[in-house]
């Protein structure tokens, strides 16, 4: 009935947004879920421990752990909270992402450097402390990209990472495929979540898309639970696009508000 | 300084109904010298929120970047925060210009994190105005001076319906720095 019933899959960032809805969907499918988040201050742990009982409603186990991606000894604290916690992982899901909404050469320093710390170092960091689990457990990763990793998009410097992040996933699939380990990414659209609140600030009247262009997380959610799921087992290092479409027209009739 | 048709009290009366509607807070809680973070609850991505309403009430560009990030934009990297994310000197010095000496928590050593805090609704409607007050002294399209507002909110040229082209929020800043940078030689 759950196929996932007897995994254990751990979404990065999932507070909110995309990783909330694939933690919520995951957990439909069976899987206990590990809720990671980067601050204990500020919103994110409020909003975390509503996940964890939303899951738990669902009839779930869940493991909250806060931890900073980009830091190598707090990914590893992560990965060993997950193994006292629960002996097993399945689902590596990579989707926390952090960055500023500017044009790539006017980053400072410190911008940059985060930028690569958290959306390229920190899902290698994931990647490799999380391999002996999914070794054991022959799982799968996903990692979440969007459509800024080909298309430029206003002041989106993180494309550049998702970019880097989609070779990452195809050469990961290869290395990691003698250890039975699948590697695949889900390409986003335009979702409305917070981040698009960003967005919308450097991309004029946004609004004015067609509303049935815009993704919701729960289309994203779906396609992971399909790269976690059996059906999936040809797609190797692949990232398919849910995007409604949006990528593939050049031309399109603007609607007037 | 030419003509703006827009009166404070309107722009208070938007920015109230910006703050309810993002924050869910009672209109009444809402002071001129509430700080949106910890007297209204907000969180910082809340800020985008109410800015894009009053954007679309006003038909304005509010300012993308806080003062320190165009502080260092226009002086360099390390002007306005240090190397473990603290405001410099020259930065609280720059704030106390803007936000007003009577601010305790502004010393050098501040963490850039707290510096949000500072957002009362004042300081959201005073940037505002600034914008309404940019508006030109006449009509970029047809060179008519006669502006004209039928909802209170929005204006437009009186001759051709031309909306008002103002100023966005953060030219507005570089412009200030700049000005304060020639009279008081703080970078």
């Amino acid at each position: 009935m759950n196929p996932l019933t007897g995994k254990v899959s751990l979404i990065t960032g999932s507070s909110r947004g995309i990783g909330r809805a694939i933690a919520m969907r995951l957990a439909r499918d069976g899987s206990a879920i590990v809720i990671n988040f980067r601050r204990n201050a500020g919103p994110s742990l409020k909003q975390a421990e509503e996940l964890r009982d939303d899951i738990e409603q669902e009839g779930r186990k869940t493991l909250l752990v806060q931890a900073d991606i980009s830091q190598k000894d707090s990914v590893q604290s992560l990965f060993s909270d997950i193994k006292k916690h629960f002996g097993r992982l399945d689902f590596l899901i990579l989707n926390a992402a952090r960055a500023p909404f500017k044009p790539i050469e006017k980053l400072f320093e410190r911008e940059l450097k985060q930028l690569v710390e958290t959306n390229y170092l920190g899902n290698i960091f994931c990647i490799q402390e999380g391999l002996p689990l999914l070794k054991e457990s022959r799982g799968s990763i996903v990692f979440v990209s969007s459509l800024g990793s080909r298309f430029y998009n206003p002041a989106y410097p993180l494309g550049s990472m998702k970019a880097a992040m989609e070779s990452v996933v195809r050469d990961c699939s290869e290395s990691l495929r003698d250890d039975g380990v699948s590697v695949n990414a889900v390409c986003g659209g335009i979702v409305k979540t917070d981040s698009f609140k960003v967005l919308r600030q450097y991309w004029e009247n946004i609004d004015m898309l067609p509303e049935d262009l815009f993704v919701e997380p729960a289309e994203i959610a779906d396609t992971v639970s399909f790269l976690c799921s059996p059906e999936s087992r040809g797609i190797h290092g692949q990232s398919i696009v849910v995007d409604r479409g949006l990528s593939n027209a050049l031309y399109r009739p603007m609607s007037k508000k | 300084m030419s003509q703006n048709l827009i009166t404070e009290e309107k722009v208070f009366e938007e920015l109230k109904k910006a703050i309810v509607e993002t924050l869910r807070v009672d209109e009444n809680d809402i002071k001129p010298e509430s700080s949106l973070i910890h007297d209204l609850g907000a969180e910082s991505l809340d800020f985008l929120d109410i800015n894009y309403r009053l954007e679309q009430a006003f038909g304005i560009k509010m300012a993308r970047h806080f003062v320190l990030e165009h502080i260092e934009e226009m002086f360099g990297e390390g002007t306005a925060i240090d190397e473990n994310g603290q405001l410099t000197e020259k930065a609280i010095q720059l704030l106390k210009i803007r936000f007003g000496e009577d601010m305790p928590e502004l010393k050098p050593g501040m963490d850039m994190d707290e510096v949000p805090s500072l957002v009362t609704a004042q300081s959201i409607a005073q940037g505002v105005m600034d914008i309404l007050e940019s508006i030109p002294d006449q009509c970029s399209k047809c060179s008519s001076t006669a502006w004209k507002t039928d909802d209170g909110t929005h204006v437009a040229c009186g001759s051709c319906g031309e909306a008002a082209a103002y100023a966005n929020g953060d030219d507005l800043i570089k412009e200030w720095l700049t000005n304060v940078q020639e009279e008081k030689k703080i970078f």
